[in-house]
């Protein structure tokens, strides 16, 4: 009897043990919110929206990797890769393959990008503040239009004037992806689908956006990035409105030395739009790979040098831009890039006044300057001779003096149709593979030719 | 002259007692039935501490007085009690018989223990002999050949590596691989704590001396009854208890010293400069080559030879590993107790790794009254160690071998590193940066148990577990940090784990025949996890080296998560006429981890157990003693995965230092478990009285449900999510074999195979292919196969690294013509990461006074693929010193070899494919002990009872075609990816340790 006593009071105990434990099985993450509550207030849109330039500006895509793959891409000895990652080396050699890794987190880094600025987008309505919500909207689609620019100019072969453009581009992604049942397996765009979506973002942004917004994109960094797109794809009167409306309205102009326009931890006169960098976020992978140890390089010659054809570019040995270089271990290294907590310049004023000389020279006009007076004015500034007369070569030339290993040399070669170190502006080695893993994992998407594996 | 005079007053002692108790000595042989002396059997007068053992030869000596009863003990046979009359003789040879039960042998199973007869699971049992003295400081490594269907690896030869154990195959993709660790019945924190992804086994704490024995869980019958983590299997830690008897000392103390058990072959510099000279010709940048040499060398240096540095030399170094503990156990009827403290100092094979612990622990068990006891038990460890950089980082010593051999490494003071060059000199890592880790290890636990009747008590435990870590870095001035004057970081983990078991045991012989056990309980364990972190740049001194001088703090940061289960379990054993034995498990285990629709899952087992030889037809059969089949069939799961895996959820980032958020994982609400049903039959056997036993079992496994990160398309913003789908099946023999070789007077042999066969198969993956890098998942392979473009050699015309097309032609067959360019090449599964085939082999000697054991493990069907091939053996593709296979390289038409022509920047054949990819079957004598134990009867006049000296060994032999470091080293920043399996990255082989040792027993 006693017994069967003490059972029934040590069964109780156990399930009054049992039944109080119940509840603490619902357990929240401390560091995560939950989409709905993420997407629910204004002030959190406008943290999405910092976000998106926060996987943007990443050293991956725009700080530093897209460029790096423009300039080695292009490389015909006036570079010299001495670095010992892969991905690079092969960009250098014009041998890529579809496992590159530095193909893919342009295309997953960029995706991310534009889901996040999708997100933003697609939560509007929360933000009930008019002002603002137009400020969001305009800047999600600098974003997006931003950065599928950089995809299809990568991913795609060079968009051609006049013609119809099919071939194919990147997927145009406009939906946002916040819960697993709105993932989708969307195939590839043509080029001029995904430049129509970029203009129409672009557009749009440049109509929302404010006349100044702090280091986040204003209404001329939009403008600016037009200017960009409308110059490869060859419409160059909308290329010379985009970059006149820049020079004239944004307020922004050349610094007074061309030094002045590198290595700032704040914003320049002259960056219309310049990716932040700060010693607790941030990578500036310019830094990484151009410059030497000593100023946060990864080797003690720098990854990349500067060979003796480049300095053949330049037609004044006074031209300060010429000079513009130090020493590391026996090489000769950029000092764009000597600051490793440095802003990553993205739109500079002087790019602006090399795309309105092109663009008028190429339509004969001379809207704002004539293009020999602007082009002097901008060799002025670099204590380089004026030139009596020019051609489009001294232009382009131009180009690769002022604008060297900011990342233009590959995309100004396809669409000027020149060759790139001996092979044609549209050879396919000269398109980025797919990411592999993007090929493996959607099958929608057809991989770019020369590319089996 | 101190000893004699402590001898001499023992025996003036021992005189006064005898004189003063009238007490007489009793002396004899213990031995068995067949009259073989029985070493180390314990015999002691009962209700008191006064007890002694054996020696080698079974003699023993005691005092006693009429009215005492001396008990013989030992460990398998039936204990004999003798009544000591006034007309006992004092010479009394014991003869000790076998249990009538034979294999008696205790067992641990979750909640409980029972007999190896009893047992119809498949459990492997390692007792603390097997496993003391292995000169290594982490417990895992020293199972490694001596469980069947256990592969044991370590990571790598970083004194505190993390090791991989996997039980009877992977049976995920993506949730945990490793077994669930329970000691002395308290689930353990097993999480790895590094901050450089650098691994660091979580059990590093744990001192394999303070073990009793370890079982490990094989089946789902025996593992069910820990539900959903049940499915890697479960590793059951028992440590040591004291035993009733006389109060016992111990003492074991061992130094050695230790290489790398294999080292690679790299070029000198007449011969690197050679190949490079010509590598820049053929790619017309010889000139360009002539430059770099002069960076990093003056002319005159590199041309004559005059600097030639071996840098792998350097990285691999002399190690040492030195050893003590002492315990004390002993205990009366009532109280037993185990006190025991150890140290273990081992420095590594690598240079600037080492590695120092302190360990303590209590075990004490007592006796209220009959109805009530109680215990406590706790270790306390604290583990030092320097730590290095994992493989994928300059600064890691093995990278060194990449460094040109005519660079120095020091400049001419031979103190400070040479900074120039090609690669970051890991010499300043050791001049001018640090890197420590501290690990403070509590586990504790309580018990009380309540005999409520004499068939049913009631036992609660309760259990705490606290993991705390503090990983600290400087990097000075000098090193890669150079440009922010220097960096720190501190790095601060808090693990703790509560753990409440409540059950009740009910067992009574309910008739004739007829037994019944039956437990039924409830746990539940709450694991939480803080985390907090600072670092800081801009040094004024690199003598300041904690991030308190650091004038610009750059990051920091502070988290927690936490997980918990409830679980409820039953069990019933039920036995009839002792032959026929059946077994039942429930378990119902709820956790947080989980989505709220699918928060509890069942998970039973049965199993069933019929010993033939118990029959009648049997029972006198002289040839065969055991035979006995089982079978059993169960359900466990795998509960792996991250806390919070089933949400989607949005994370703080920042952009310029102003807040920002952003999506960090997408989630899928209905995420459960995976689920394993695994059935197991088996076969136990004994033959000629037992001297030959041994098991053989099939088992298959299947998990479906699989916890998967299945990748997406990244346009969706992410790259993966994890979802419960797919199939993998594991199905295998194991086969154990012991056998007595020689049991004579002065020689005894014996020895224990066991091998296994596994099969891994991805049955189902609904989503197709996932592709990670090299490996595959593919449907109807095993998993994580190697998927590469299949490498063809050097094209004898030109030198041009050739790749077989490998495209499917229309007839299903694979188009086997070659071609230059890697991108027209199509992949193809090449190899498999994990073994097929794994076995050991021990065996045990005793020769007099002599004693020899050792252990060879082999392993067969698993490939490494060097990730790093690409530099070390790249036809001279960039600067990086070559492995010397590389002077094999195509030089003219018609030269027929694997190694394509060398160039400069030429990329000839680098690419990811199988010239990187090579088999690791391995044989290696994992361990070797040899003992000299001094006779006693010359040490006890010392007061010791035993004493050994040994030599001991790891790792001493390996025999392999596998021509990288070691057939075991993989790449740590790897090792806990489930998919990135089998890659070597720069990776240090395991070390080779040779120690000497002595065993004290007072």
């Amino acid at each position: 009897m006693k017994s069967t006593y003490i059972n029934h009071l040590a069964l109780l105990a156990l399930l009054l043990i049992s039944g109080a434990c119940d509840d603490n099985l619902d357990l929240a993450p401390e560091q995560s919110l939950d989409p709905e509550t993420a997407t629910s207030t204004a002030a959190n849109i406008n943290n999405l929206m910092v976000g998106a330039y926060d996987l943007a500006g990443d050293n991956t895509l725009f700080s530093g990797d897209a460029q790096l793959a423009s300039e080695l891409l292009a490389n015909d000895g006036e570079l010299a890769w001495r670095g010992t990652f892969q991905g690079p080396a092969e960009f250098n050699r014009k041998q890529m393959t579809a496992q590159n890794g530095f193909v893919v987190p342009y295309w997953t880094q960029g995706y991310a990008a534009i889901n996040q600025a999708n997100l933003v987008l697609d939560n509007l309505d929360v933000v009930t503040d008019e002002a603002q919500a137009q400020r969001l909207e305009g800047e999600a689609k600098f974003i997006r239009g931003l950065v599928l620019f950089e995809l299809v100019r990568f991913y795609g072969l060079q968009y051609e004037p006049g013609q119809s453009n099919t071939q194919p581009g990147v997927p145009v992604v406009t939906a946002s992806v916040a819960d697993a049942s709105q993932i989708e397996f969307p195939a590839r765009n043509t080029v001029e689908e995904v430049y129509a979506q970029v203009i129409t973002d672009l557009t749009d942004a440049y109509n929302l956006l404010p006349e100044s917004n702090d280091e986040y994109a204003d209404k001329y960094a939009a403008r600016a990035i037009l200017a960009r797109v409308y110059l490869q794809q060859g419409n160059y009167a909308a290329a010379r409105d985009a970059a006149h409306d820049v020079l004239s309205n944004s307020g922004h102009s050349l610094t007074a030395n061309y030094a002045d326009a590198f290595n700032n931890d704040e914003d320049a006169l002259e960056d219309i739009f310049a990716w932040q960098i700060t010693t607790q976020d941030g990578l500036n992978d310019f830094n990484t790979f151009w410059a030497t140890r000593e100023f946060g390089g990864r080797s003690l010659t720098a990854d990349v040098t500067v060979e003796t054809p480049y300095f053949e570019l330049f037609d004044d040995p006074n031209d300060v831009r010429s000079q513009f270089f130090y020493e590391g271990n026996g090489t000769l290294v950029s000092s764009k890039w000597q600051s490793q907590f440095a802003n990553v310049p993205f739109l500079r004023v002087a790019e602006m006044h090399l795309i309105r000389a092109e663009s008028n020279f190429r339509e004969g006009s001379s809207t704002g300057l004539s293009p020999l007076e602007e082009i002097n004015a901008l060799r002025a500034r670099s204590n380089a001779a004026t030139l009596g007369n020019i051609s489009i070569e001294t232009i382009l030339t131009e180009r690769k003096r002022e604008l060297g290993f900011e990342g233009f040399t590959l995309h100004d070669l396809r669409r000027t149709t020149s060759n790139v170190a001996g092979l044609p502006y549209n050879a396919n080695n000269l398109v980025m593979p797919l990411p592999q893993r993007e090929v493996d994992a959607n099958p929608n998407l057809q991989q770019n030719p020369g590319y089996i594996n | 002259m101190k000893t004699n005079y402590s001898g001499l007053l023992a025996f003036f002692l021992a005189l006064i007692t005898h004189v003063s108790f009238a007490q007489n000595t009793f002396s004899g042989v213990v031995s068995d039935s067949d009259g073989l002396p029985l070493p180390g059997a314990s015999v002691f007068v009962k209700g008191t501490t006064t007890g002694t053992q054996t020696d080698f030869d079974g003699n023993y000596s005691i005092t006693a007085a009429a009215g005492d009863i001396l008990v013989f003990s030992f460990v398998g046979m039936r204990t004999v009690e003798v009544n000591i009359t006034e007309q006992t003789p004092p010479e009394l040879n014991i003869t000790l018989n076998l249990d009538s039960q034979s294999l008696e042998e205790v067992v641990v199973v979750g909640y409980g223990t029972s007999t190896k007869r009893k047992v119809t699971d498949n459990i492997a049992s390692i007792s603390s002999e097997q496993i003391a003295e292995i000169p290594t400081p982490s417990v895992q490594s020293t199972l490694a050949g001596k469980a069947a269907g256990v592969q044991i690896n370590q990571v790598n030869g970083k004194a505190e590596s993390g090791i991989k154990i996997r039980v009877r195959g992977v049976a995920t993709i993506s949730s945990s691989q490793e077994p669930l660790y329970v000691i002395d019945g308290v689930p353990m924190i097993n999480n790895d704590e590094n901050i450089n992804d650098s691994p660091i086994n979580p059990l590093v704490g744990i001192n394999p001396q303070d073990i009793e024995s370890i079982q490990i869980l094989k089946d789902a019958s025996s593992a069910a009854i820990y539900g959903a983590r049940g499915t890697n299997g479960v590793v059951l830690i028992t440590t040591k208890k004291g035993k009733e008897g006389k109060t016992r000392v111990s003492i074991n103390s061992s130094y050695g010293f230790s290489r790398a058990t294999n080292k690679r072959e790299w070029l000198n510099t007449g011969e690197y400069v050679d190949l490079f000279l010509e590598a820049g010709r053929n790619s017309g940048e010889e000139a360009y080559v002539i430059d770099v040499f002069n960076i990093f060398a003056e002319e005159s240096v590199w041309r004559n030879g005059t600097v030639d540095t071996d840098w792998q030399d350097l990285a691999l170094v002399d190690g040492s590993v030195e050893d003590f503990s002492a315990n004390v156990s002993g205990g009366d009827e009532k109280t037993t107790f185990f006190i025991s403290t150890g140290y273990n100092k081992t420095d590594a094979i690598i240079r600037g790794n080492t590695l120092e612990r302190y360990s303590f622990r209590t075990n004490l068990d007592h006796n209220i009254s009959e109805k009530f006891r109680v215990g406590f038990g706790t270790g306390i460890s604290k583990t030092k160690v320097d730590r290095l950089s994992n493989d994928n980082a300059f600064a890691t010593p093995l990278q060194a071998i990449a460094q040109i051999p005519f660079t120095r490494p020091y400049e001419d003071d031979g103190i400070t590193p040479n900074a120039n060059t090609l690669y970051y000199n890991f010499l300043f890592q050791e001049f001018n940066a640090d890197h420590q880790s501290n690990i403070w290890r509590v586990l504790a636990n309580v018990y009380a148990q309540w005999n409520m009747t004499e068939f049913l008590n009631f036992r609660t435990e309760f259990g705490y577990d606290f993991n705390s870590q503090v990983e600290e870095r400087f990097f000075g001035s000098l090193t890669e940090s150079a440009s922010t004057n220097g960096f720190a970081d501190a790095n601060a983990v808090q693990n703790e784990k509560y753990v409440l078991n409540n059950y009740f045991t009910y067992n009574q012989d309910i008739a004739e025949d007829i037994n019944l056990e039956a437990i039924i309980g409830m746990s539940f364990e709450d694991d939480r996890r803080r985390l907090q972190f600072v670092e800081g740049q801009e040094f004024p001194s690199d003598d300041l080296q904690t991030v308190e001088s650091a004038s610009e703090i750059v990051g920091g940061g502070s988290s927690r998560t936490a997980f918990n289960f409830l679980s409820y379990f039953a069990r019933t054993n039920f036995s009839l006429w002792n032959k026929l034995l059946f077994k039942a498990s429930i378990r119902y285990d709820g956790s947080s981890r989980f989505g709220a629709d699918e928060r509890y899952g069942w998970f039973p087992a049965f199993s069933a157990g019929y010993i033939l030889t118990e029959e009648d037809f049997l029972k006198e059969n002289n040839t065969l003693s055991l035979l006995k089949l089982r079978a059993s069939w169960g359900v466990t799961g795998n509960a792996g995965i991250g806390n919070f895996a089933s949400r989607s959820l949005f994370g703080g980032a920042s952009y310029n230092n102003r807040s920002a958020l952003t999506p960090t994982q997408i989630g899928d609400p209905s995420l459960k478990w995976e689920t394993t049903t695994q059935w197991d039959i088996g076969l136990d056997f004994g033959f000629a009285r037992n001297r030959i036993t041994g098991e053989i079992d099939y088992y298959n496994k299947t998990t479906d449900d699989l916890l998967l990160d299945e990748p997406l398309p990244a346009t969706s913003g992410f790259l993966s999510i994890t979802r419960n789908v797919g199939e993998i099946r594991n199905s295998g023999v194991e086969f154990v074999l012991n056998t007595k070789n020689f049991i004579k007077d002065n020689f005894r042999w014996t020895s224990s195979f066991n091998i296994a066969f596994n099969n891994n198969e991805v049955t189902d993956l609904p989503g197709g292919d996932i592709v990670s890098g090299v490996n595959i998942v593919r449907e109807g392979e095993t998993i994580a196969d190697f998927y590469l473009v299949e490498f063809a050699g050097a094209d004898p015309d030109n030198g041009d690294a050739l790749f077989y097309l490998n495209t499917e032609l229309p007839d299903g067959s694979l188009d086997r013509s070659t071609t230059n360019d890697f991108n027209e090449a199509s992949r193809i599964i090449a190899g498999s990461a994990f073994p097929d085939i794994i076995a050991g082999f021990t065996n045990t000697l005793n020769f007099y006074n002599f004693d020899l054991g050792f252990t060879f493990q082999g392993q067969w069907g698993a490939s490494i693929f060097n990730s790093g091939g690409r530099f070390q053996s790249a036809s001279a593709d960039f600067f990086d010193n070559q492995s010397r296979d590389q002077l094999d390289r195509w030089q003219q038409p018609g030269d027929v070899t694997d190694v394509p022509q060398a160039r400069l920047f030429g990329a000839n054949g680098t690419q990811n494919s199988t010239r990187y990819l090579q088999k690791a079957d391995f044989i290696r004598l994992r361990n070797i002990s040899f003992g000299y134990t001094i006779p006693s009867n010359f040490t006890e006049q010392f007061g010791v009872s035993r004493l050994r000296l040994y030599f001991t060994g790891l790792n001493l032999l390996t025999f392999t075609d596998y021509n990288g470091w070691d057939p075991e080293a993989t790449a740590d920043f790897n090792a806990n990816n489930a998919l990135n399996v089998g890659r070597e990255f720069y990776s240090a082989p395991p070390a080779k340790t040779y120690s000497i040792g002595v065993n004290i027993d007072f």
